[in-house]
């Protein structure tokens, strides 16, 4: 687990490997321009020089990776690739701590669904991600091994509760990673990340050996370095699983033909989206975005009569915390090591309204309340689809608040997210893409959201985007 | 004072299905070695997801169907929660609010008492205390449990017996479970109080006491009828009625035959109950419901109704459909006959030899050994065998599978019915016994001794009826 202090001799200066995209990467190892090993021992390096800034990652794999790397099959899919993993899913012979010293040192017994298929399809897991504990938070400053730090300013946020995976991609830490989000915990982080975070339909990756947050809404997926790189990875994480009876019963997603342009799609853009808090350049850069995607063919559709998103937070956060307070109860004291004074403020905060809403007589008030109102937002996209292919908006009000914005603030999260919790309540696929920056050079994130189970058309429109932008190129300095 | 006691029982019955209710592991843990059945799913580790087990849901509502229950078209399954160290995720998968099924009956001797549901849920692991230390065992976590509720509609004792022997006896006809109290994969426990009726008139309930740890039949039955006396006791002591919070947890110590308490103000338990998000709605269609209930055999009370009508007495009926082993064996033995008297001598050899010879080896019946034509073949010979022969008969079929005809003629077992050979044996026996023929001038019931006495001589060949005949026209 220890960061390897010497760096292996590498080849033809290739020092900036870690910089490649997962393609690049492949097609680098094909023409056999550098080894897995020089890409591993790239990124380990990249780890080792930045990360003490940063704080990405809560375990770092070093030399087993570098182990794995000899032995790697390039020819598989992500054959030889540096991955990192959020510290939710579970890795056999790897601590897994959700970023809890409840867990600090539990070791898994069994590999998480998303963990077999990426680690079949060759992927090296070079470290876990750090998160807000339990994945409660938008920020990582509820993580038990301290905030992860965003690499365009180590003065703010990389939001949360995936803010390890999105820093180490924007760090170039790594070439791919995955993180989950419950209600935006991929989303937010890519977005003040700069990055590419793709959060598939509720039930399309399975939940098998993630820790549960809320089970009704955590959706695994990819933060990556392109739209491409995440539908790849999408790809090989997605598909039935015998080990969650809440995975959608189909075969593997796989990336639809593309699209030359979007000539009769329609996008919605629901002016609730843009809340009077919400800063003025982010409100720019995705009004710039709707130029593009028109440019692009596409036609934009005003929706002004969308379930105002804050009705989702008072949803989410009910429904949250009593799944929360539920799902934590096995972590007892009995077993993994730790009792429970080793939970954080925010995780007792949790269970302790989670438990209060779901008492007899609360309950009728409280949990089954937001389930009917759930309801209600499920049938508002469903109104809404009639009338468009997708939607999009900006992800977050703001770009990434500063170091300790979250401290004092319990509903900071949902706040922060939100413009993605209707979605996630819905289970609906979304993916986070970079359409800007502010004045100050913090990037901005667009979010394309579908019908459930249409990520072909979440990709389509992500992928003409990109290609038609520079913003996914821009790396921080560091 | 006119009492009467208000006893509902909730009955706990362990399916035994090959896996676990929401893993693949082996069900199986009653002498296992510990923790050896186990999985990240039945271990409540991180991440685990529960997949229910379609057989166990399927049972669940055979059952419901053969207690008569409505069968719920939409159910879900729901988290209870609360702590103990052998609860592995901190909760329990069961169903609250739309349980497989519901609404159901059972008939005691025309008293019927009311189902309020049969509903699926998972077992526990197991707390063993040794030394001071408790160790776990995860064998029995997860392993599916149905709860069977009734309303308190039994009123005494010997009610409940009736009914837990109902139940049970269902149960095991149509599969599901070996319902033994004493394994522990039947469990029930009592909730009673009683109604007193003072002689102005006024109605008192008692507090309700639930019963735990009950670990047979008879501990059911004495733990009731304790708990009766007590609490009539106690409340001609206190005056202390039933209100919503003084409902109690009692256990049953076997040894002192008595019950004592264990928790009090039950009423204030909160599971903080809500819909299970693991584990999508389960739908049962009106056409699979209807596939079930086409499993379900012919039940005890239509078997009784059916033997009766065959003439057979409410004991041998009773008898014979106390399990489905013995009734299926005896419709297999009777086959396609409807002749009673058919139907009686097998009831008989079933009630009688058979039943025997397995309570001396310690053996189960074994349906494949009965051999209908050989039960047939023995009757239509029956004139011909004594009541010693016949058992003797049909237990070398049993066993041996051999035909009773041919090892009847090989052993000399049929009975002489020649006269010519019969008059030579009376003969002798009326010269060798002057004094037993004295007796019979006397007094004619005196002839048994003398049919004694050919039997003797014959070596049990002789058909006693006919030795008979042959005897009293010779003295004639």
């Amino acid at each position: 687990m220890a960061i390897l202090k010497q760096p292996l001799p590498l080849k033809n200066k290739m020092t900036d490997l870690f910089k490649l995209t997962l393609k690049e990467s492949k097609e680098g190892l094909k023409s056999k321009k550098f080894t897995a090993v020089e890409l591993v021992q790239s990124c380990l390096d990249r780890i080792n020089s930045v990360d003490k800034k940063l704080n990405s990652f809560v375990t770092i794999t070093g030399e087993n990776a570098l182990k794995e790397a000899e032995n790697s099959d390039i020819s598989l899919p992500l054959g030889g690739i540096p991955i990192a993993i959020k510290d939710n899913y579970l890795t056999v012979g790897l601590r897994t701590t959700a970023s809890s010293k409840v867990l600090d040192q539990y070791i898994a017994q069994y590999n998480a669904t998303a963990v077999e298929k990426l680690k079949k399809a060759g992927a090296i897991i070079i470290g876990k991600t750090n998160m807000d504990a339990w994945a409660h938070g938008s920020s990582t400053e509820t993580s038990d091994y301290g905030p992860s730090l965003n690499p365009w300013n180590t003065g703010h946020l990389p939001g949360g509760s995936s803010g390890g995976s999105a820093a180490a991609i924007a760090a170039d830490e790594t070439i791919i990673s995955v993180g989950s989000e419950t209600a935006g915990s991929i989303r937010q982080p890519s977005s003040w990340c700069g990055v590419v975070g793709f959060k598939p339909t509720y039930g399309r990756v399975s939940r098998y050996g993630i820790i549960a947050m809320k089970s009704s809404t955590d959706s695994p997926g990819p933060i990556c370095k392109t739209v491409d790189d995440a539908a790849v990875l999408l790809e090989i994480m997605s598909g039935n699983d015998v080990h969650d009876a809440t995975s959608i019963n189909e075969k593997p997603w796989i990336r639809p033909e593309m699209k030359k342009n979007l000539n009769g799609i329609k996008i919605g853009l629901p002016s609730c989206y843009f809340p009077k808090e919400i800063q003025s350049e982010v409100k720019a850069a995705v009004l710039m975005a709707v130029e593009t995607l028109k440019k692009l063919g596409a036609e934009v559709i005003e929706l002004t009569d969308v379930l105002d998103p804050k009705y989702s937070i008072a949803v989410y956060t009910i429904l949250q915390r009593s799944e929360v307070s539920s799902n934590l109860a096995r972590f007892d004291g009995v077993r993994y090591g730790h009792d429970r004074s080793y939970f954080g403020q925010e995780a007792k905060r949790r269970i302790m309204l989670g438990t209060y809403s779901l008492s007899a007589g609360y309950y009728d008030a409280y949990y089954l309340k937001a389930q009917k109102v759930r309801t209600l937002i499920c049938q508002d996209f469903d109104n809404q689809f009639q009338k468009v292919d997708a939607i999009i908006g900006p992800v977050s009000p703001t770009t990434a608040l500063k170091l300790g914005a979250a401290e004092g603030q319990s509903m900071f999260g949902e706040i922060q997210d939100m413009l993605v919790e209707p979605s996630s309540i819905a289970g609906l696929p979304g993916i986070s893409i970079p359409c800007g920056f502010d004045k100050i050079g913090l990037p901005i994130g667009l979010q394309i959201i579908t019908p459930q189970r249409r990520e072909d058309l979440v990709y389509q429109i992500a992928k003409l985007f990109e290609d038609n932008t520079e913003y996914h190129l821009q790396r921080p300095k560091l | 004072m006119k009492t009467t006691p208000i006893i509902g029982l909730e009955v706990h019955v362990e399916l035994k299905t090959k896996s676990k209710m929401f893993c693949g592991c082996d069900a199986a843990h009653f002498h296992v070695e510990a923790n050896t059945h186990t999985c990240p799913v039945c271990l409540g580790l991180p991440g685990a997801l529960p997949i229910p087990n379609k057989t166990a849901c399927e049972w669940c509502v055979k059952l419901g169907l053969a207690l008569g229950c409505t069968i719920n078209e939409e159910s879900f399954f729901e988290r209870k929660n609360y702590f103990y160290p052998d609860l592995a995720k901190g909760y329990q998968i069961t169903q609250l609010q739309k349980p497989f099924s519901i609404n159901g009956k059972l008939d005691i001797d025309g008293h019927i008492i009311r189902i309020n549901r049969a509903h699926m849920e998972e077992d526990t692991g197991k707390s063993v205390h040794i030394d001071g230390f408790t160790l776990l065992d995860f064998n029995r976590s997860g392993v599916p449990l149905v709860e069977i509720v009734s309303e308190p509609d039994l009123i005494s004792a010997e009610e409940a017996k009736k009914y837990l022997n109902k139940l049970q006896q269902i149960v095991r006809y149509i599969g599901i479970s070996d319902a033994d109290i004493e394994k522990g994969s039947m469990r029930c426990e009592p909730t009673v109080n009683v109604k007193m009726e003072t002689d102005d008139g006024q109605i008192i309930y008692t507090p309700l006491a639930e019963i735990k740890n009950v670990a047979s039949l008879t501990g059911v039955m004495n733990a009731i009828n304790y708990e009766i006396k007590r609490q009539i006791d106690q409340y001609q002591s206190d005056s202390i009625a039933k209100n919503s919070t003084n409902k109690t947890t009692r256990g049953w110590d076997a040894d002192k035959n008595q019950t004592f308490l264990q928790r009090e103000k039950e009423g204030s338990a909160d599971y903080r109950y809500f819909p299970e998000p693991d584990i999508p709605p389960i739908t049962f269609s009106k056409e699979q419901i209807e596939e079930i209930r086409q499993t379900l055999p012919e039940l005890p009370e239509a078997k009784i109704t059916k033997y009766k009508a065959l003439k057979l007495s409410d004991y041998d009926a009773g008898l014979l459909a106390e399990d489905s082993a013995f009734s299926f064996v005896f419709e297999k033995a009777l086959g396609s006959s409807t002749d009673p008297e058919f139907a009686k001598f097998t009831a008989n050899l079933l009630n009688g030899a058979i039943r025997t010879h397995l309570n001396e080896t310690q053996t189960e019946i074994d349906i494949n050994k009965i051999n209908a034509t050989h039960f047939q073949e023995i009757f239509s010979k029956k004139s011909e065998l004594s009541s010693t022969a016949i058992k003797q008969l049909i237990l070398e079929s049993y066993n041996s599978g051999i035909n009773p005809l041919i090892f009847a003629k090989d052993n000399n077992l049929f009975q002489i019915s020649d006269t010519g050979a019969l008059e030579q044996y009376a003969k002798e026996v009326i010269e060798s016994n002057p004094k037993a023929v004295e007796d019979y001038r006397k007094n004619p019931l005196a002839i048994g001794f003398l049919v004694g006495q050919l039997m003797k001589i014959s070596c049990g060949s002789a058909n006693p009826q006919t030795g008979k005949d042959i005897l009293e026209k010779l003295l004639k």
